[in-house]
């Protein structure tokens, strides 16, 4: 009971983000990331912020939901900002005792907020919120097909992630039962040196490993009565053909990497050189 | 022969054979045939070799010797093992470790997928499966998010889902409460009548048997004697022999007739019904006897409250972000050297309010008292958990030592206790319940019986005056399922409290002294026995099963005014008919 983490968990729902070929929202969550990455340009993030409005929109899910997911690295962003603002000099704004804050400075250190939070709510609407983990790991497969000829075991590869995938809440939900219960006999986990804490843990994981390896086991007898037999002869549920929509998808998606690209990169260089050249 | 499905020839089975250990017998010279569109059930005790013969009915196992035939085909002809895994869909008894898929979707689709069924096919098998299991709705459902019934009922639409022509069902409802039990049973009834599927169901609870066509007892690994369920169940003793029970119905009308001396009808006590009918016979030319009463003193009637609660409520944020009330104002108290049982549905919220009875969860709103200390104040909390013991619903899973004596020594060494005093703690907790022998051995390689007993020693040797335990004989079997209530009422004799929680209305009736009904996280109600299954429709509104002996009795009561209903054990039952006598 209590809160339960977002990870692995994906929200129901049949929008154009849902319906989206897994694996061109693989390759987009790659491509947007390396794009939001690459941002200087503030008029590119203001494009970028509402493409990803806009997919927010087209989701249908809860805009709380989709906040949920950058929770996990508000530390990592608050310090980005800090250190910009510590170390990006400019106009001084204000001053509080020796630490100056330079305009320049907390508009790099918004930048980078922005750059990290659009990454990861774009990642997460492509990868964890639309898309169920088998898919994911469906989609990995395929595109990870190409390794095959390296003798890469693709499939089981991705058959190992969506079972751990499905099994992260139950193993969660279990080590929280096994805590109260050894709680329950007199173990404290909260006090003591840190040594007495890790010989704690024993107490919890010997019993956490023991049952999952009797999940291991049951599950593997599961699936050998449900006639799996690796990769051979299997249907892939989620790899049908790409449709219109998937291509048409992955096309805007390079679109708007190239535009960040040549806004922040090649732009910058070009002026540069031709700036050389004039002077 | 056309019409066999599964077919035994003289099968043995050894575990470990294979790794150079030495191999353990599961399964000696059996030999049986199972017909098509049979219903047949294999009843045994735990370790009495049934799950071995369900493991090699579908080739998940293959016999040392001798050979088992599906359809013709051996299961150890590597050819022919998936066929005869798609014709042989088995369902397992824990719902958590054979859900494959992140949703609910994708554990349908998994079998079909392995047999290469096209994908269009498969999403048409997803849903025709799901309306058929009445699962509809829950189609992208993650697992964790369903109900231990909703769980074993998308295991058997992932079988179906394969197309099979046989259903092993593997104990798929031991883990399940009383509600969710019948209507699984209710599911493969349907399911046998409307697809003419084959059922092979393994199981140790005496009710789902009388549903078979045919029954084995299973013992020691061999086929220990077999019949219809009339016939099988007729030879009382030796079913109890096996560590079964025979339904209570049945019981009744079989002791009835032996001491009235009247004979009985075989075919027709099997049903209620029929049992019924025979008693009203047997009573009718007997001359009317002496009122007598089941009711019991009950224990515990010093006034001395060892627990306290008044207005509790408690709620927890839902994935969906609004609190749900898992607990609303609920009051209780607890007298010293009582058994208190806690019954209710599966989400009454027994497991929240048994959590804070030692601080495990905080008291949100509302007042508790332990022993004279108020839990509000967390400072007491750790003396708390010395006086109160917590069992949790299979606490065997909570072993992680490397020899019992170590397991057991867990509790009285946080205390503190000098070695000898922990050594003495350890060998009265294990004598109390008769584990001293196996002290020294790995409690990784006992049985589940033995390792339940492990982990309650663990619980006592901090010697606790309180002792909680949630759905102490979970999964056990009839004669373990007694044997452990005995050694509760001991410990009870011995001066300790109990609170037990459980949905299991005909135990609790006969061991508690008070039951509480919790119902949607309220209090129901609080009395004794008697007077909980006093109120008609009182117990079904709280989604509870009559006790079976209450419910024979109730059923003649209309002509036997005089007669106590109130009776919770066979031979009470069969006394208080007696004595009731004819009219």
């Amino acid at each position: 009971m209590g809160k339960r983490s977002m990870l692995g968990r994906s929200v129901p729902g049949n929008s154009i983000l849902h319906r989206l070929d897994a694996r061109i929202k693989f390759l987009a969550a790659i491509l947007i990331m390396v794009a939001t990455l690459s941002i200087r340009d503030v008029r590119v993030m203001g494009l970028f912020i509402l493409w990803t409005l806009v997919l927010m929109a087209l989701s249908g899910i809860r805009v709380s939901i989709i906040l949920r997911s950058v929770r996990p690295i508000v530390v990592i962003i608050l310090f980005a900002v800090i250190l910009h603002i510590l170390t990006v000099d400019g106009h001084i704004l204000f001053a509080i005792g020796p630490v100056r804050v330079s305009q320049e400075g907390l508009l790099a250190g918004l930048m980078t907020a922005l750059r990290l939070s659009l990454m990861i709510i774009n990642s997460s609407l492509f990868l964890t919120l639309t898309t169920t983990p088998l898919a994911v790991a469906d989609a990995l497969e395929s595109l990870l097909s190409p390794l095959r000829f390296l003798r890469f075991p693709v499939h089981e590869f991705a058959m190992m992630m969506s079972i751990a995938l499905r099994f992260v809440p139950t193993l969660m939900d279990e080590a929280v039962k096994i805590m109260k219960a050894q709680s329950s006999r007199g173990a404290n986990y909260d006090t003591g040196g840190i040594l007495k804490r890790a010989g704690g843990l024993v107490s919890i994981l010997v019993p956490l490993f023991v049952s999952s390896f009797r999940r291991a086991d049951d599950l593997a007898v599961a699936m050998d009565a449900r006639c799996y037999q690796g990769e051979k002869g299997r249907t892939r549920l989620y790899t049908a053909r790409l449709k219109f929509p998937d291509l048409a998808f992955l096309a805007l998606v390079i679109f708007l990497l190239s535009f960040s690209l040549v806004s922040s990169r090649i732009l910058p260089a070009l002026t540069g050189v031709l700036g050389a050249a004039g002077g | 022969m056309w019409d066999t499905v599964i077919e035994f020839q003289a099968v043995s089975f050894a575990y470990g054979a294979m790794q150079g250990q030495r191999p353990v017998q599961a399964v000696r010279q059996v030999s049986f045939s199972i017909e098509k569109g049979a219903h047949v059930v294999l009843l045994g005790r735990n370790g009495s070799g049934k799950s071995t013969l369900a493991r090699l009915m579908n080739g998940l196992l293959v016999p040392d010797e001798g050979q088992v035939l599906v359809d013709g085909k051996s299961t150890a002809d590597d050819d022919s093992v998936y066929e005869i895994r798609r014709k042989c869909g088995m369902v397992f008894q824990n719902p958590d470790n054979q859900i494959i898929g992140t949703t609910v979707k994708d554990d349908i689709a998994f079998g079909p997928s392995n047999l290469g069924v096209p994908a269009g096919e498969i999403l048409e098998r997803i849903d025709r499966v799901l309306a058929m299991t009445g699962l509809e709705g829950l189609k992208d459902r993650a697992p964790h998010e369903l109900s231990g019934g909703q769980k074993q009922k998308l295991a058997i639409a992932s079988v179906l889902a394969m197309e099979p022509d046989c259903l092993i069902l593997d104990e798929a409802t031991a883990m399940l409460d009383p509600v969710a039990r019948r209507d699984i049973l209710e599911l493969v009834q349907k399911l046998k009548r409307e697809r003419g599927l084959t059922v092979v169901q393994i199981t140790h609870h005496m009710e789902e048997a009388l549903l078979a066509d045919y029954v084995y007892v299973i013992g020691m690994g061999s086929i220990a004697f077999q019949g219809t369920p009339a016939q099988v169940f007729d030879q009382m003793d030796r079913v109890k022999a096996e560590g079964l029970s025979v339904p209570a119905h049945l019981e009744i009308a079989r002791l009835v007739a032996a001491k009235t001396g009247r004979p009985y009808e075989r075919d027709e006590i099997i049903s209620f019904d029929g049992a019924v009918a025979s008693v009203r016979r047997a009573l009718k030319d007997l001359p009317q006897g002496t009122v007598r009463s089941c009711a019991r003193a009950p224990a515990g009637q010093e006034v001395e409250m060892v627990l306290d609660v008044r207005d509790l409520s408690y709620s927890y944020d839902s994935p969906a972000g609004a609190p749900i009330a898992a607990l609303h104002s609920v009051s209780l108290s607890v007298r010293r050297g009582e058994i208190l049982g806690i019954a209710g549905h599966t989400g009454s919220g027994k497991s929240t309010l048994i959590q804070h009875f030692n601080g495990l969860i905080p008291a949100e709103q509302g007042k508790i008292i332990l022993l004279g200390s108020d839990l509000s104040n967390r400072r007491v909390i750790r003396e708390i958990r010395r006086q109160v013991g917590l069992l949790f619903q299979y606490p065997e899973d909570q072993l992680f030592e490397e020899t019992v004596a170590l397991d057991i020594a867990f509790a009285p060494k946080q205390q503190k206790k000098s070695p000898q005093q922990v050594e003495e703690a350890v060998l009265r907790a294990a004598k109390r319940l008769g584990i001293e022998s196996i002290l020294d051995r790995s409690p990784f390689e006992l049985s589940g019986g033995q390792r339940r007993r492990v982990a309650i020693a663990g619980v006592l040797a901090a010697e606790p005056e309180i002792v909680i335990l949630d759905e102490p004989a979970a999964g056990l079997d009839p004669a373990g399922r007694d044997d452990l209530f005995r050694d509760l009422l001991t410990l009870q004799s011995e001066g300790a409290t109990l609170i037990v929680v459980s949905h299991d209305m005909e135990l609790m009736t006969r061991f508690a002294d008070r039951i509480l009904v919790l119902k949607e996280g309220a209090v129901a109600g609080i009395g004794t026995p008697s007077e909980i299954v006093a109120s008609e429709g009182f117990l079904e509104d709280a989604h509870l099963d009559m006790p079976a002996p209450k419910r024979f009795l109730d059923a003649l009561r209309e002509e036997y005014r005089d007669l106590d209903t109130s009776c919770f054990t066979i031979t009470d039952a069969v006394d208080a008919l007696l004595a009731a006598g004819g009219r």
